[in-house]
């Protein structure tokens, strides 16, 4: 508790000077990364830590649905297959493989195309919302999701069961993103800045709308919050986060997409990350998705045998620590954060009065 | 010319008819009450005024000289009509000063999506909109609670943040349900007499269901009584304490008529 309290102070200091001061340190610290894990591990760990940028956009955004808002949705992975075929298809060369489909368009022009080509498919996976609540909700969505991956694996314009090749890698100049340690501060900065602005709409009126719903969907239509507008628009701004993360995993080298990278089980995957972290807790999902992609990955290729059969267990421990989460750790990561924010809240603001500096907040 | 009128309100829950029928006219700057025995539909009433509940064909209503009949229940609070529940309804994981701003909703100027593309708009108009809550949580004496979660205050303070939550958006007019339902004596003096001073201070037009009588009576500029979903008396308190059909309807047929006194006087 001693050195979580002193780094919160030293963020607190750093954050008076500066709002931005934070984000910047965390920016610096995180600059050498690609170079720590190749000294200390191998470059496969950088491929890594790519996947979790990319997740930690996906789970970010879903908390903004889920978490604010409190609409159950499990169509997100659906939007992330969106954002990543729609960047592809429009950034591939005409006429590519197996009948693949390809506009050719420069990467920076397809990427957002793709985001707001997402956001829009967000606000139809939203739409349910508007008349559905809980399971529903999520039969609905999951419905939704499910269509998008295999209307991708039956369509061979979309890659069908070959998936999508040579998807080419964003540029700058004649600078080229196509190394893991590369492509790696294009998506860590994608990350980084999709945190801070999830924390944006959770601090301004738009977040407290979110919450106000979450909370009382009666209380806040009373309070003169247009109830539909914005849930529809929580599920479009999380689909510019999933939009954004498609986009950027369709790029990532090697610049192959399959719809296998879409399947209910990414989708539990994600949601696991939410809810370890915690729902509704920003930071809580970070660490949620941080956490659950490693594990995600060290589990992948664990297979056993029996009776000379192999049996891929990864989906089993997930699903059982899900039913384990909920059970015996239902506000997850994000629980232990507001309560440690609680306590130092508590703390300072006794201080304050004992010294005689106690102020408006 | 009235603030609030009601014409023909109907509404039928099934083949309960919980309102029938109710006329009314609320003039502004009065403080109107709302009585009758439990399940005469005086929470649908207000369900009903502010678009909770969609009136059945047929009924009219105007608020502030707008048709609002069938509106959706933002539209109505964004007109200026606000109400508190009988069960609260506060947001619970919300912090105090959190549930005001909701409160204070309809009147944020940004666009729902300031906070990506002008950040700074929304830090500078929050900082002046929380000052301004913080001061009306002062005024109901919350303010010293304004971080932590509205689930952990106690029953009066949670009715408090309930009446500054409504007051949050400078209603023109504030529906109360029985704002001190489970409250001792004395704490339902202390929360009238606040409500009469926010009343002064926010130039508000009131209507009040309120269970205890001696509560209605003394604050109340008219009074509207209902039985089984229709009016069955209106006037100011002194006529309808006296009013037979009150009498019968609202204290029961079996009470004696010095029990009712009793009851009406206490
Ligand atoms: N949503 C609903 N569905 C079905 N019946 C309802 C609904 N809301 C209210 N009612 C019924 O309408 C009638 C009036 O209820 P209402 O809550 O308006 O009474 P009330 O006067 O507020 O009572 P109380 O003094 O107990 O609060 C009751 O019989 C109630 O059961
Ligand atoms: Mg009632």
């Amino acid at each position: 508790m001693g050195i979580l309290s002193f780094m919160a102070d030293f963020i607190d200091s750093l954050a008076k000077r500066h709002r931005l001061l934070p984000w910047l340190l965390a920016y610096a610290l995180l600059l050498p990364l690609p170079f720590v894990l190749t000294i200390l591990f191998n470059e496969y760990l950088i491929d890594l830590a790519n996947r979790i940028c990319l997740f930690i956009l996906l789970a970010v955004g879903l908390n903004i649905v889920k978490g604010f808002c409190g609409q159950v949705t499990v169509g997100h992975i659906g939007l992330y297959a969106i954002g990543a075929v729609t960047s592809a298809v429009l950034s591939l060369e005409p006429g590519g493989f197996g009948g693949a489909l390809g506009f050719g368009w420069p990467i920076w022009a397809a990427i957002p195309t793709a985001v707001l080509v997402t956001a829009f498919a967000g606000l139809i996976i939203g739409l349910p919302s508007v008349r559905l609540e809980g399971a529903y909700l999520a039969l609905a969505t999951l419905g939704l999701g499910e269509s998008v991956r295999i209307f991708i694996a039956v369509t061979p314009a979309l890659g069908s069961s070959t998936g999508l090749m040579m998807i080419p890698a964003p540029r700058i100049g004649s600078f080229v993103f196509d190394s893991f340690t590369s492509y790696y501060y294009l998506v860590m900065t994608a990350a980084i800045t999709g945190i801070y602005f999830s924390f944006s709409i959770l601090r301004s009126a738009t977040g407290r709308a979110f919450q106000a719903i979450r909370e009382d969907t009666i209380a806040a239509s009373v309070n003169g919050i247009n109830v539909v507008k914005y849930k529809l628009l929580a599920f479009v701004l999380s689909a510019i986060y999933a939009g954004l993360a498609g986009a950027l995993f369709a790029h990532m080298p090697p610049g192959y997409l399959h719809h296998n990278n879409f399947t209910v089980i990414e989708m539990v995957t994600l949601l696991l990350m939410v809810v370890l972290g915690g729902i509704g807790n920003v930071w809580g999902g970070v660490i949620g998705a941080i956490v659950v992609a490693i594990a995600y990955d060290q589990t992948k290729d664990l297979v056993f045998y029996f009776m000379d059969r192999p049996i891929v267990f990864q989906p089993l421990v997930f699903g059982l620590s899900m039913v384990l989460l909920v059970l015996f750790m239902p506000r997850g990561i994000g629980g232990w954060i507001e309560d440690f924010q609680r306590n130092r809240r508590f703390v300072r603001r006794s201080e304050e009065r004992l010294s005689g500096t106690a102020r408006n907040p | 010319m009235a603030l609030l009128e009601t014409r023909n309100l109907s509404k039928s829950f099934g083949g309960l008819q919980a309102i029938n029928n109710v006329s009314l006219k609320v003039e502004p700057n009065t403080v109107h009450g709302l009585i009758g025995p439990n399940g005469s539909g005086k929470s649908t009433f207000f369900n009903l005024l502010t678009g909770v509940y969609q009136p059945d064909a047929g009924s009219y209503i105007e608020f502030d000289n707008i048709n609002v009949t069938g509106k959706p229940a933002h539209y109505i609070a964004e007109h200026g009509l606000s109400r508190t529940f009988q069960l609260l309804r506060l947001y619970g994981e919300l912090s105090v000063l959190d549930n005001v701003l909701v409160g204070y909703h309809p009147h944020t100027k940004y666009s729902p999506f300031a906070p990506f593309f002008n950040g700074a708009e929304v830090r500078r108009q929050d900082k002046i909109v929380k000052d301004e809550m913080f001061e009306l949580l002062e005024f109901i004496g919350l303010a010293e609670h304004a971080e932590i979660p509205a689930a952990e205050l106690s029953g009066g303070q949670r009715r408090l943040l309930a009446l500054g939550r409504a007051i949050a958006m400078r209603p023109k007019m504030l529906l109360l349900d029985e704002p001190g339902a489970g409250l001792s004596p004395v704490n339902v003096d202390n929360l009238m007499a606040t409500i009469m001073t926010l009343k002064e201070r926010y130039k508000l037009t009131i209507v009040v269901v309120e269970h205890i009588l001696k509560v209605v009576m003394s604050t109340c500029d008219t009074i509207s009584v209902l039985d089984h979903g229709q009016k069955i008396s209106e006037g100011t308190p002194e006529f309808v304490k006296n009013d037979p059909a009150v009498i019968e309807a609202y204290l029961g047929r079996e009470m004696a008529d010095e029990d009712i006194r009793a009851a009406m006087d206490a």
